[in-house]
């Protein structure tokens, strides 16, 4: 396939903001890349001992349970997190440079995908080790929500990036609101055990039906058609919402940052 | 070549952060925006031809690096219009975008690719531009490890082996050590010397004499005087002794 140089140019820009993003984050650390799956699986060893040891929540295969929500989980908030700061900081490379600005949200979401994908060996192996078998399921369900997940993260990453450069206060409210955001969204219990009363509130959670549909994927084995609809929709109008904001915010940035 | 009318550029002009209680009051007047504004430049117009070589003199604040960034195309003009034909080089922050925790190799190809390049084609000039630098072993080190010489010395010969048409320099001909200073500048003489088309903001008016063969000069973001580099640059200093 023949590409034009200005196209070949921006896929190399775009793979080497990725390669740097992913290089630099632990390039320092005796483990490496590797934390990037420590870092999940650690977090869930202590939700594990906290919900099934100390608390013995009656969910069969909690391991599996937990994981086939909190992966793609990490890989949702930790990309939230780390695009909040993505302009502010990298204030000399906007100001002195001329590249397209959304590249280093587009890289923090790729890096972090590639963490995520990475992770997903970890979940095969937990399901056979439950008795499972791989399914056709998953050639499908996996792409699918893998990029219903990338238009929603990359939605919110346009507009709170581009809101932090105005209102910094931003950077800490994320902080708050993603492990508010947590709790809220049905990780560590599942979505049926939520009150029908309360479950507006989660409905309002732009990934409560996300991760779901994950997990489905995973523990269940099935695909859930309207968790996915209702997701790609949702995800449909934050990247919209996303797109407009940043389009009308960007071209002031350099008076302000 | 390079053609600008009538340029104005305003920052707005926020003494401190509202508090919070200041800002929820009055949100809608700080969303806004409609407080006071700083006008960097105010209708500058200007034009370089192909291969012509201006220069950008005045005093701290006069809106020389403003309107620098408004001809590199990361900023834009409040009103006016900018026509700018060809690929920009700047050399205004060298540097801007390395990462200290990467090698010279691994930041030479990012910052080459930042510039305009493909990967490939950074790959082809990686030879030259690391000889160049001089920057022998270390080059495969982090450049954390650099003194800032070090560091202006890798920055400069990417950005002077990246074939430009367009050079957007601010201040930059003090790189390195004297030797390397004097190669650099030789380099860069060479470059606008054969044609390609400049424009140099600079403190140093034999520098301006000696590269520009136009100048402007910027006071308070309104052009004083524009003409042949010498006697704008002559006009200037009478000005400045007076002062």
């Amino acid at each position: 396939m023949q590409i034009s140089k200005k196209t070949r140019q921006q896929l190399d820009l775009l793979k080497l903001l990725v390669k740097k993003e992913t290089a630099v984050r632990y390039k320092r650390t005796y483990l490496g890349f590797l934390w990037s799956l420590l870092n999940p699986l650690l977090t869930a060893l202590v939700l594990f001992i906290a919900f099934n040891v100390f608390m013995r929540f009656q969910i069969e295969n909690f391991a599996l349970f937990l994981l086939a929500a909190l992966f793609p989980w990490t890989w949702f908030a930790s990309s939230v997190t780390i695009s909040t700061n993505a302009l502010t900081g990298n204030v000399s490379l906007i100001k002195k440079v001329i590249f397209p600005k959304h590249f280093l949200l587009l890289a923090t979401i790729i890096a972090q995908l590639v963490n995520f994908v990475f992770s997903l060996p970890v979940l095969i192996v937990l399901v056979f080790f439950y008795g499972g078998v791989p399914s056709l399921n998953w050639l499908i369900g996996i792409p699918v929500l893998i990029m219903v997940q990338f238009v929603v993260i990359y939605g919110l990453a346009l507009m709170i990036s581009v809101a932090n450069v105005y209102f910094r206060d931003l950077e800490y409210i994320v902080g708050v609101l993603i492990s508010l955001l947590f709790w809220m969204t049905p990780i560590i219990y599942p979505l049926e055990a939520v009150p029908a009363e309360a479950r507006v509130l989660l409905a309002m959670n732009p990934v409560t039906y996300l991760m779901q549909a994950w997990r489905d994927l995973f523990f269940s084995n099935t695909l859930n058609w309207q968790y996915i609809l209702v997701s790609g929709i949702t995800a449909a109008v934050v990247l919209l919402a996303g797109l407009l904001i940043f389009r009308k915010l960007e071209r002031k940035l350099d008076e302000v940052l | 070549m390079i053609k600008a009318e009538n340029l104005w550029k305003s920052f707005p002009m926020r003494r401190d952060r509202p508090g919070l209680k200041e800002f929820v009051v009055n949100a809608p007047k700080f969303l806004k925006d409609n407080g006071h504004r700083f006008w960097a430049l105010k209708g500058v117009s200007l034009a370089v031809e192909k291969g012509g070589s201006l220069g950008v003199i005045g005093r701290n604040g006069a809106g020389k690096s403003t309107l620098l960034s408004l001809l590199l195309g990361v900023a834009r003009p409040t009103t006016g219009h900018i026509e700018v034909n060809g690929k920009r080089t700047p050399l205004l922050e060298l540097g801007a975008g390395f990462h200290p925790d990467l090698t010279g190799l691994e930041n030479i190809v990012i910052n080459g690719v930042l510039l305009g390049y493909t990967e490939a084609e950074v790959r082809d000039r990686m030879e030259s531009i690391v000889a160049f630098s001089e920057l022998g072993e270390f080059i495969s080190m982090p450049i954390r490890t650099y003194s800032s010489g070090m560091q202006m010395r890798l920055a400069f010969s990417i950005a002077v082996h990246t074939d430009p048409e367009i050079l957007l320099i601010d201040e930059i001909l003090a790189v390195g050590d004297e030797s390397f200073q004097r190669k650099s500048g030789q380099a860069l003489l060479e470059l606008i010397k054969g044609g390609v088309t400049t424009v140099y903001v600079s403190h140093g008016m034999e520098a301006v004499k000696k590269i520009c063969d136009r100048a402007i000069w910027l006071e308070q973001g309104e052009i004083r005087s524009e003409g042949e580099a010498g006697l704008v640059v002559e006009e200037y200093l009478k000005a400045q002794g007076q002062a």
